[in-house]
């Protein structure tokens, strides 16, 4: 195995990796309302939401070479890589990129906060590709228009667009009966929320598969700029999925319990607000992270209910996860770069390879501690993320006699 | 640097035009068609359920009613797809 096959063996598995926590970390784009209000239960909700991620990431043909192009100087206009960047150096590049977006990712998930996996990764990248080339090697007009700008509207037009979604939604049923009024919005709330969950395959899935083609040309085993192999949109849509499966069951109790105390009639709104704002903006070619409308529309179905409890607190710790997410996955993604240049060859990929699984396995360790599970997940919202039973169950442990 | 605010609230207000049409509006159709549903029926005393079925035409309506939403749903699909696939639906 030569060393550039072997580093680009390790991008294709990281790539797949970051796909992975792609999916659970978004579950709750879609899901955490259905499964808060009871209108899905946890584990049905994951499974509808991993098969329409799985069928969505199918649903596409479009060229995913253009989702790195957008932020970083490593491909010409056409969506091939410069050529005195072929092989190992771009594979350094992307390799770097990916760690810093898992890390964060998972590092998010841990403290279950939900914060946009796409901004993970171009952080991840933007940092990589600072450390190889220079300031130069960063689109910076791209990220602002494509990267920093929505992330700031994206969440209010979506929360603009829930809250008055929700207030018309309540004023219209107020004298409706409680019981048939919460049991007929579930129904609701499932139809939008399978829409969530199909339009997150298609855009998300799309990124990784990007990567990795851009990987293969790179390497010389792809030169097709139009098309992506067969074998890339079968990996991806299965990881993408298998991580959805797995659900981030802690970003889902932020997004469903912590946030805004909801009901079915806001669950609704809320998911249809999403539906909508995810699927008209990606349709002009605006593509928005689905993490970033999903909390603004929750957030803007409790503002739209009055009297609802909108814990400012949780959302505020989301914003300032969500402003530091670019640079703190650009420092991980610079250096990561730097390890791996730094010893260079297949050893330095192995070391930062090294880094990711370790520090990875770390974290997921520390989460098993307050374990958060379909179980209870619902459990009441006392203060801070970790359930009481989660908590407790320490001292629970019974006296040996 | 200006240009690329521009375009991007160009974009913007057409997101938000589409969102509350159908992100805010559906919500409330759906909600027409739970009020239909309960329409002319009587309220139990803690308001929690009917003690009468539903009426003729308050179902008739609540049909008509979710179905328009069930047919944004599968234009929700449609438009997955048409964008998937390079299709413009609509905007330029």
């Amino acid at each position: 195995m030569t060393e550039a096959l072997f580093i680009l063996a390790i991008v294709v598995i990281t790539a797949l990796a970051f796909d992975f926590t792609n999916g659970f970390h978004d579950t709750a784009n879609a899901m955490a309302t259905s499964i808060a209000t009871g209108a899905l239960k946890p584990k049905t909700a994951v499974l509808l939401a991993a098969a329409l991620n799985l069928v969505g990431a199918f649903l596409s043909i479009q060229v995913a070479l253009t989702v790195s192009n957008k932020i970083i100087h490593i491909q010409g206009a056409n969506g091939a890589p410069v050529p005195e960047l072929m092989g190992v150096p771009i594979l350094t590049i992307i390799f770097a990129g990916l760690v810093g977006g898992i890390l964060w990712n998972i590092a998010t998930w841990l403290l279950g906060l939900p914060s946009s996996s796409s901004h993970a990764l171009f952080g991840g990248l933007i940092g990589s590709a600072i450390a190889a080339l220079g300031l130069d090697g960063v689109k910076w007009d791209g990220v602002v228009s494509s990267v920093i700008l929505p992330a700031f509207f994206s969440p209010v037009v979506a929360g603009l667009v829930a809250a008055l979604g929700t207030f018309v939604v309540f004023k219209i049923t107020a004298a409706v009966a409680t019981g048939p009024r919460e049991k007929g919005f579930r129904w609701g709330q499932i139809g939008s929320a399978s829409l969530v969950a199909l339009a997150h395959g298609t855009n998300d899935a799309q990124k990784t598969m990007g990567v990795i083609t851009l990987a293969l040309i790179a390497y010389g085993s792809w030169t097709n700029l139009e098309s992506i192999p067969l074998w890339v949109k079968v990996a991806c849509a299965v990881a993408i999925a298998s991580g959805t499966y797995i659900g981030g069951w802690r970003v889902i109790r932020t997004l469903g319990k912590g946030l805004v105390e909801i009901s079915s009639p806001q669950g609704m709104a809320a998911e249809f607000a999403s539906a909508a704002v995810i699927l008209s903006s990606s349709h002009l070619g605006m593509a928005l992270s689905t993490t970033h409308v999903a909390t603004g529309s929750i957030l803007g179905s409790g503002v739209g209910r009055p009297g609802a409890t909108v814990r400012w607190a949780v959302a505020g710790r989301m914003a300032i996860a969500w402003i530091i997410t670019l640079p703190a996955a650009a420092v991980v993604g610079a250096i990561c770069w730097a390890i791996a240049h730094g010893v260079g060859g297949a050893l330095g990929t192995g070391i930062v390879f090294a880094i990711l699984v370790v520090s990875a396995s770390l974290m997921f360790r520390h989460s098993r501690k307050t374990k958060i599970d379909p179980n209870n997940v619902n459990e009441e919202w006392d203060g801070g993320l970790h359930p009481k039973s989660a908590t407790s169950s320490e001292s629970k442990t019974p006296v040996s006699v | 640097m200006g240009e690329i605010f521009l375009k991007a609230f160009e974009a913007l207000w057409q997101v938000l035009a589409a969102g509350i049409i159908l992100g805010a509006g559906l919500p409330a159709l759906f909600a027409l068609g739970i009020k239909a549903l309960g329409a002319g029926r009587t309220l139990a005393a803690d308001g929690t359920s009917y003690t009468t079925p539903a009426t003729g035409t308050g179902r008739a309506g609540s049909t008509i009613l979710f179905a328009i939403c069930v047919a944004a749903v599968m234009f929700g699909i449609f438009l997955v797809v048409a964008t998937g696939f390079g299709i413009k639906v609509f905007g330029s």
